[in-house]
């Protein structure tokens, strides 16, 4: 008796319920694992709070409508910009002092920049929220642009852009392969870029003046509150600060679908070799995203997964895998990034990718398989909503996708409720040549 | 954004606390003139009356006869359980002609049993979603598995757990897989300045104690054989040098009982270990320069030998620590960044192990101002160990440590971990959530105290960067043992000068 069917005897006596289904793991359906009330004040800004009361932290985060999305051609790296702005001082706050305040207190924070929004979070002692609430109303009524400013900020962004390529031989080729998925300017142009030297200072403040406003903004504060109180205080602080004009809604891009698989090839200056390869989905349908979301686990998250297990355990193609999805407006896409030992396992790694994808349109997951990335996933979901600043983002990232927030509770249900046929059709559908792209790179 | 930003705050009156009536307040600042602003705005509100009080929940712990701890602690908030497998063994306990084994070794765990092979094991571990990941630190290992909160899920869990612990088998085939990730994460990290310049120093600062073993590169992992891995295992993977920890959701009772019953035939000695010596500090004047021929900025540390954790001098020096380095207010960064220009970033960090502790300086430097970075930053560790802080100085560092500390329990990983060094290294109990109030009770004095005791002696510089820079930008210094991005001592620059 070899040694795999002596185990499975085995297993079958000690661990009988090993295989069973997942039927006792459903949380309450349609709802969150926590409570959020919301209201606007009267000058559009969209408050969101929660109450946790596990330790005595507050997150505060507000995100603004001003990502890379309203940046128009030429203005790369506008946003950007404007976010590292919001640190160089306000009517009442001298310039870097928003950092010194929050840090002085125990505080973390920071900023990202992405494609919907430019997101400003601190989290901190909770007995500071009104230090928090005083930080970000002042520099949302009263952000001091200063010529000055600009150019110093302008000028440390662009130095430390080149520090980080020249850090991280493959960081060019992770902008370089978004502008060849997506070839529209509105998705596929980069954070940063030289152009950022151009902007004139009247595009900084009108871009600033018309996307910076309480009614395109959204406020969520998590953590040890009272609610009364914290409506009391975001009353106080943010209710009398003007709205702006109403912003146009973003604009979409153009997708087009190329008649063939796109590959093209860069070189970089390490001796490793790899490749990005990226796979489009759209017109997305309904349920399209729920598919996704479970076809990522089980092609790639785990050492088991499809992709993963084939390319470094079994064909041992390759050195590093990894994927993601990306959820745009109206697109979404799956991203691989591959490195391998030469060109040859580049080649290899890539045929294996496919013949993963082939075998997912041709043959139904199994159930074992499914409750396999059902499972990963809602632990992993339930990880993301562990802290306040990840049930923060979470509520944000909806709010500026256009979600319902009293909608959110299904989501998870409705990912782990996709059945195995609905996955093969959703593959057969989607994962064509038309819909692939590939960046390889390797030595100069 | 960029973290590397600050200036000094600006002196005013502070705050009235007093919130007047929302519809009070909205009718004051519809009837403010344009261009005024409401009075509040002026100066930043104190903090509210409410105490700040960091209770975690508390870790239940006990033995089995075969001398495995067991700890429990219960966060009825989470949805995910945590289960660990702690080792008292770390990358320390590699022999000596053997650096690696002790990582290679916990990255073999979970890759097959006698009766399982290490695909169906691995595929047992991710049917339950289950999530496996290994950290091995200096004096110790974890283990951990991330499950949902089901209890069929995470009796399976600890089922998993015992297989992996009690019944490892290490076959070539596995060991190639395992040396061949651990060569190319090894290569990969070469090309990070900051992992270069971190081993140096350690590699120098533990010259002839047992931690330097923990200072390896990738060629090394070659050697390590199944038989080494066996005999490592069979030496420290004892109930007797083990822990299981269960965190989350559960029933404490039950999840004891449990891995009572499954653990109770692990059976074996656990390694008898004299306590390790903490090394000397270093009191030489040294420079190591580390070849790194990619790097666009030079990366500056400096740092020397401290205390352990449970040393009286651990909160004071955490004061320390922050006044010297630890945000973008303290006094490195002010000097290197915002006054003097030399550097993107200044900061201090420090690391303790079972025995002793280190701490260090760090901070991307322009290449041209490598040798008065190196001047400044040794000057502020001096000005420290020589000058008293001042009590401002203090109380912001205080104020800053108590906050931020629940931040690092908030998730279930950063609570998982600190569970897992607390009962790792046997801390003190006063330690698991006392830790406010212990940094409260740092005064100046003791701060001082401190300073004199772990400051005065002379730090180690270590600065990575581009080979050219040696003859471009270093002449100024003395004797520079430079090295290449494995370690290895090529030749010492301006030796007898």
């Amino acid at each position: 008796m070899n040694r795999t069917a002596r185990a499975l005897i085995i297993l079958a006596v000690v661990l009988p319920s090993l295989q069973a289904s997942g039927s006792q793991e459903a949380a309450a359906p349609g709802s969150l694992p926590f409570a959020f009330q919301e209201y606007r004040l009267r000058n559009g800004l969209h408050v969101i709070l929660s109450e946790d009361a596990r330790l005595p932290l507050v997150t505060v985060a507000i995100g603004y409508g001003a990502g890379t999305l309203r940046e128009k051609p030429g203005q790369e790296g506008l946003a950007y910009l404007l976010e590292n702005l919001m640190f160089q001082g306000s009517d009442n706050v001298s310039p870097l002092q928003h950092i010194a305040f929050v840090q002085k207190v125990g505080g973390e924070l920071n900023a990202t920049t992405t494609l919907d929004k430019a997101l400003f979070y601190e989290t901190l002692p909770s007995n500071q929220l009104a230090l928090a609430l005083w930080l970000e109303s002042d520099r949302m009524k009263s952000l001091v642009i200063t010529p000055a400013a600009i150019d110093r900020t302008r000028e440390d962004l662009l130095k430390e852009h080149a520090e980080r390529v020249a850090a991280d031989p493959y960081l060019g080729t992770f902008s370089e392969f978004d502008s060849l998925l997506f070839p529209d300017h509105l998705y596929g142009h980069p954070l940063i870029g030289p152009r950022m030297s151009d902007l004139a200072e009247a595009e900084i403040l009108e871009f600033h003046k018309t996307y910076y406003v309480p009614n395109n903004a959204v406020l969520c504060i998590v953590g040890n509150i009272d609610a009364g109180r914290t409506r009391e205080l975001v009353a106080r602080y943010f209710d009398s600060i003007p709205p702006g004009l109403d912003s146009p809604s973003p604009p979409r891009p153009e997708i087009r679908r190329e008649n063939d698989a796109v590959v093209r090839s860069v070189k970089i200056p390490v001796g490793s070799a790899g490749f990005h390869m990226g796979f489009r989905f759209f017109p997305l349908q309904a349920g399209d995203t729920d598919c996704l979301r479970i076809l990522q686990y089980v092609l790639l998250e785990g050492e088991t997964s499809r992709m993963r297990s084939r390319l470094l355990r079994h064909d041992l193609t390759a050195r590093y895998l990894t994927g993601a999805l990306d959820e745009k407006p109206s697109i979404a896409t799956l991203k691989l990034f591959c490195l391998a030992t030469n060109a040859v396992m580049v080649a290899r790694s890539e045929k294996g990718i496919l013949a993963e994808i082939d075998r997912l349109r041709s043959n139904a997951i199994s159930q074992d398989e499914l409750i396999k990335a059902r499972r990963r996933f809602k632990k992993d979901y339930f990880d993301r909503l562990s802290t306040n600043l990840g049930k923060a983002r979470f509520l944000v990232d909806a709010v500026f996708a256009g979600k319902r927030l009293d909608t959110l509770g299904g989501e998870l249900d409705a990912v782990v409720s996709v059945s195995p046929q609905t996955l093969e059709a959703f593959a057969g559908k989607y994962f064509t040549p038309q819909n692939r792209v590939v960046l390889e790179f390797g030595p100069q | 954004m960029r973290h590397q930003v600050s200036s000094r705050r600006r002196a005013g009156p502070p705050a009235s606390q007093t919130v007047p009536a929302m519809g009070l307040a909205v009718l004051l600042s519809l009837s403010l003139p344009a261009g005024a602003q409401e009075r509040f705005r002026r100066t930043p509100p104190l903090p509210d009356a409410q105490r700040l009080e960091l209770k975690l929940p508390p870790v239940l712990t006990f033995a089995l006869p075969n001398g495995l701890t067991v700890a429990t602690a219960r966060r009825p908030e989470s949805s995910v359980v945590t289960l660990q497998l702690v080792i008292r063994a770390g990358e320390a306990d590699s022999p000596p002609n053997r650096p690696g084994l002790a990582s290679v070794t916990a990255q073999m765990i979970g890759k097959g049993t006698k009766m399982l092979s290490a695909d169906y094991f691995e595929n047992m571990i991710e049917s339950l979603g289950a999530q496996f990941s290994v950290t091995v630190f200096m004096d110790y290992t974890v283990m951990t598995m991330n499950v949902l909160g089901d209890k069929d899920l995470v009796d399976r869990a600890i089922y998993i757990l015992r297989l992996m612990a009690i019944e490892a088998t290490f076959s070539e085939r596995e060991l190639a897989a395992v040396r061949r990730t651990a060569y190319w994460q090894l290569y990969e990290s070469k090309k990070d300045p900051e992992v270069l310049g971190w081993r140096q120093l350690l590699s120098v600062l533990f010259a002839d104690h047992p931690y330097r073993v923990a200072t390896y590169s990738e060629d090394v992992v070659k050697f390590i054989t199944t038989r080494d891995v066996s005999e490592f295992y069979g030496r420290y993977y004892r109930p007797g040098n083990a822990a299981v920890l269960v965190s989350g959701n559960i029933d404490g009772a039950a999840i004891a009982q449990k891995v009572g019953s499954l653990f109770g035939a692990w059976t074996g000695p656990a390694p008898e270990r004299a306590p390790l010596p903490p090394p000397p500090p270093n009191g030489k004047e040294r420079v190591c320069f580390v070849e790194a021929p990619e790097s666009a900025a030079a990366t500056v540390f400096a740092g020397n030998v401290i205390m352990g954790s449970s040393g009286q001098d651990f909160y004071p020096f955490l004061v320390l620590k922050q006044i010297l380095g630890g945000t973008t207010r303290s006094r490195l960064f002010m000097n290197l960044r915002e006054t003097k220009g030399y550097a993107t970033y200044a900061f201090t960090e420090m690391e303790v192990f079972g025995s002793c502790g280190i701490y260090w300086a760090r901070a991307l430097v322009e290449p041209a101002s490598i040798v008065p970075a190196i001047h400044e930053i040794v000057g502020e560790i001096g000005a420290l160990a020589s000058g008293p802080a001042v009590p401002s100085e203090i109380e912001e560092a205080k104020s800053y440590l108590v906050g931020s500390l629940p931040l690092r329990f908030e998730s279930s990983a950063g609570f998982a971990e600190w569970m897992a060094r607390y009962v790792a290294l046997r801390l003190d109990p006063g330690q698991w959530d006392k830790g406010p109030e212990e940094i409260k009770l740092v005064n100046a004095e003791r701060v001082r105290e401190a300073a004199r005791r772990y400051l005065l002696a002379r730090p180690v510089v270590v600065v990575v960067g581009r080979p050219e820079w040696l003859s471009q930008y270093l002449n100024d210094l003395g004797a520079v043992e430079v090295y290449d991005s494995g370690g290895q001592l090529k030749h010492i620059k301006g030796e007898g000068r």
